[in-house]
């Protein structure tokens, strides 16, 4: 979808729908928000709208941080410790790699 | 024309193409593939891991036959191309040996033992110098000063080897041509010539066999359990298989638990064995020379028990998977204990075990028996009276039978088990007096050649099965003495002991088909035609195996025990099959197992002529109550599990140094991006580069 085209309004709540989507823990959509919206946010000149979607993508920033944060923290934890763990480990697992511990 | 003309060009051309072009195949070219290949698995239980496991894209070293002791130095600390594939002759298969190039295992890619092909003299024993030692009877609370093999050692040579853990492949080669090619290969390439270090290219060798399980036991079993996926993957199987075992008068197999005025005298044998790889177990002294006898007494004891019965039942039962932890027998008094056999442990009256009885010129056997339980003053007459039954049946016979120490504990037997649940009367029969006797307990050179089973040369396979051998002859005269021992202890006369006498051709044509070639006329006779292929060419191999439909020596034994102690009736082979001897018969299936063999082709024939067997042997289950009861890390029963695996092969080739490697990898990398950028370079300029010279494509004339 070409922003270009859209009037104002509706790049708005676009930004506005994604924003609230990313709550539903769906960090992704936080980083589209703050991917596809930062031009319209800080490089074009600004516009009416402009201050609301401002918001809307630091907003996103901060949350997509925090969940690169948390996941970054639990993905290096049970790397580490699965084998550790015995029972635990093989339950919290999909896939158990084969003749390792 | 030209066209046409054109085309039978074209059409010739791929004709010639097909004809005189073959396919050549780089890779048949780069790699050398190893046909027979012997493996050492990984072996899962209640704490451990024990055997050899691979990477999973195998492991490379570069080849290093390995001279002495000393040359190990080249392997572990000097050699300037480690990782290295280690060739091993078996006079350098040693625990030291093992031990160091465990230690240094980041330097050792693998390790390859050449198999001799004759025993090595000084005797080896991979396996533990106490074995089974927490699960025989004998342990803190039983009597602490016979625990822990503290007053015999039974198999001083025993460096252990089989229960160590290796983080490389183990592979074991034969010695013949294949293994000649790799020996020139080092030869050529690998060999330092006056003290420098050898150039590229080396030749080196890559082993596969990854191990899926890991860890123990209990481990392998949740982590085959878990099935979120689709297909889940197992990791590892159980030990296991069934224990044989027939009675000299029918018993109703479909009431289990105890029966009542039933007293039973229980023959026990052992049927496997192992070795340090996997697959291969010849077992000649450790496992078949004991059931060899028991079989042979059956069938001594066949016509008396038929004509006059004892009073009290003799029970032949022969039991898988002994090795580790007393799988079978552990099973076998689980389930009398728990009324799920056809009788129970109240009905057993005395247990007559046939241990290691190879006679190696000594013509002396020991009877063992278990002082604790002796201390008991009934059970110790009904252990006197079995030793004096068996000594008087020596009597008449060429051998002497001597009673091993009374302070002496039991040597490793299934017999164990039975006194763990109570304190039954019984004997094992061994040919130590202390520790073994044999050189080669649990290994790969425990085979014919340990017992003499030879043959003069120049034999046909069929004039073999038919030559008598001493080994034989000496066996005959233990299962005469056993059967009639057996007689006299199941309350049969003392005075028809003279009638009671193996057969010596069965016992000949028995090693034969055991030791040295399972595919052979006689045992073809004796088994159904579907289980044909499951004879071989190669003697019989007795590792228990896992939990599957019966293995080759099960099955053999199954359908010799019915042959030996049951008669062939005369019932159509559809009743034969349906275990009924007429339309109407629903009683006979409970007390009598009805087999369809089939038998030998008369002189002028070729088509076999199949009979019916009618016995009473039966099949029960022999994997270890851990599994029944879900207890994975239970000390009282066996827990051992083998590893699944993908694949296992092993491959030569030549292999560049790790520079050239790199050298190349480079090269290409750098080929592709300069590629790149000179496709970059000429597209931006493409309107300068294409433009000039063109004729406009609408001239105006």
């Amino acid at each position: 979808m070409n922003l270009e085209r859209l009037p104002n309004e509706e790049k708005l709540s676009l930004c506005r729908k994604y924003y609230l989507g990313g709550f539903a823990f769906l960090p992704f959509l936080w980083l589209v928000n703050v991917v596809w919206f930062f031009r319209e946010a800080f490089v074009k000149p600004a516009y009416t709208e402009q201050l609301q979607i401002k918001t809307y993508v630091k907003r996103s920033a901060l949350g997509l941080l925090l969940w690169i944060a948390v996941l970054t923290t639990w993905i290096t934890i049970f790397q580490h410790f699965r084998a550790e763990w015995g029972e635990v480990g093989d339950y919290l697992s999909f896939t158990i790699p084969l003749g390792i511990p | 024309m030209d066209l046409l003309s054109n085309k039978w060009i074209t059409n010739l051309l791929v004709c010639a193409l097909f004809v005189g072009a073959s396919c050549n195949s780089v890779e048949k070219k780069i790699y050398v593939h190893l046909n027979y290949t012997v493996p050492c698995v990984r072996l899962l239980n209640a704490t451990h891991q024990i055997g050899c496991q691979s990477s999973l894209s195998g492991d490379v070293g570069v080849l290093h036959v390995l001279e002495s002791e000393e040359n190990l130095d080249w392997v572990l600390s000097s050699g300037p191309n480690p990782p290295y594939m280690v060739i091993l002759e078996s006079s350098l298969f040693t625990r030291s040996v093992m031990m160091k190039l465990k230690n240094g295992s980041s330097r050792v890619a693998g390790i390859v033992v050449v198999a001799p092909n004759t025993n090595p003299v000084e005797g080896f024993s991979p396996h533990t110098s106490c074995p089974n030692e927490n699960t025989g009877v004998y342990s803190e609370s039983y009597d602490p000063t016979l625990a822990h093999c503290n007053v015999t050692v039974w198999n001083p040579l025993g460096n252990g080897l089989s229960y160590e853990e290796y983080d490389f492949p183990i592979f074991s080669l034969k010695d013949d041509n294949d293994t000649q090619v790799i020996r020139q290969c080092y030869l050529n390439h690998n060999q330092a010539v006056n003290g420098s270090s050898p150039r590229y290219p080396l030749c080196a060798m890559q082993l596969y066999s990854h191990m899926s399980a890991v860890t123990d036991t209990a481990t392998c079993m949740r982590r085959n359990d878990i099935n979120f996926s689709i297909s889940p993957e197992m990791v590892c199987d159980p030990l296991g298989d069934f224990n044989v075992w027939a009675s000299t008068r029918p018993l109703n197999n479909t009431e289990k638990g105890h029966k009542m005025w039933e007293k039973v005298v229980i023959a026990a044998a052992r049927l496997d064995s192992r070795s340090f790889f996997f697959d291969v177990a010849p077992g000649a002294e450790s496992g078949a020379s004991g059931f060899i006898t028991l079989l042979a007494a059956a069938h001594a004891l066949r016509n008396v028990t038929q004509e006059a019965q004892p009073n009290r039942t003799i029970f032949y039962t022969f039991f898988q998977g002994e090795t580790f932890d007393y799988i079978g027998s552990s099973r076998m008094v689980y389930d009398m204990e728990n009324n799920q056999f056809t009788v129970d442990l109240d009905n057993v009256h005395s247990v007559l075990e046939i241990g290691q009885v190879g006679l190696h010129g000594e013509s002396r056997l020991w009877l063992h028996s278990d002082p604790v339980s002796r201390r008991n003053s009934s059970v110790n007459e009904e252990v006197r009276k079995l030793i004096e039954n068996l000594q008087s049946a020596a009597a008449g016979l060429g051998f002497t039978v001597g009673e091993a120490g009374f302070s002496q504990p039991l040597p490793p037997s299934s017999f164990q088990r039975f006194l763990r649940a109570r304190q039954i009367p019984g004997v094992v029969i061994e040919n130590h007096q202390l520790n073994f006797t044999n050189r080669y307990y649990e290994s790969m050179y425990d085979n014919a050649e340990y017992l003499n089973v030879s043959y003069p040369p120049n034999l046909t396979p069929e004039e073999q099965l038919e030559f008598v051998t001493d080994t034989a002859k000496a066996l005959t005269e233990v299962a005469t003495m056993v059967a009639r021992a057996l007689y006299v202890q199941a309350g049969g006369e003392e005075n028809q002991q003279d009638n009671i006498n193996a057969d010596r051709q069965i016992v000949s044509q028995m090693l034969y088909g055991f030791l040295v070639r399972s595919n052979n006329s006689w045992f073809q006779q004796l088994i159904p035609s579907d289980l044909t292929s499951h004879l071989t060419d190669r003697p019989t191999n007795f590792y228990v195996g896992v939990n599957q439909q019966s293995s080759e020596p099960t099955l053999l034994v199954q359908y010799l025990l019915a042959n030996l102690t049951g008669s062939a009736i005369n019932i159509t082979q559809e009743n034969c099959q349906n275990q009924r001897e007429d339309e109407n018969d629903k009683e006979s299936k409970h007390m009598f197992t009805y087999m369809w063999v089939q038998g030998a082709a008369p002189p002028n024939n070729t088509k076999r002529e199949g009979f019916c067997v009618r016995s009473t042997v039966r099949l029960s289950r022999a994997v270890s109550p851990a599994f029944e009861l879900r207890d994975y890390t239970s000390k009282d029963y066996s827990t051992w599990t083998e590893s699944r695996w993908k694949s296992i092969k092993g491959r030569i080739f030549l292999v560049a140094s790790h520079e050239l490697e790199m050298l190349t990898l480079g090269v290409g990398v750098g080929v592709l991006l300069a590629s790149l950028l000179l496709t970059y370079i000429i597209s931006s300029k493409a309107d300068i580069l294409f433009s000039s010279g063109r004729e406009p494509t609408n001239a105006t004339y």
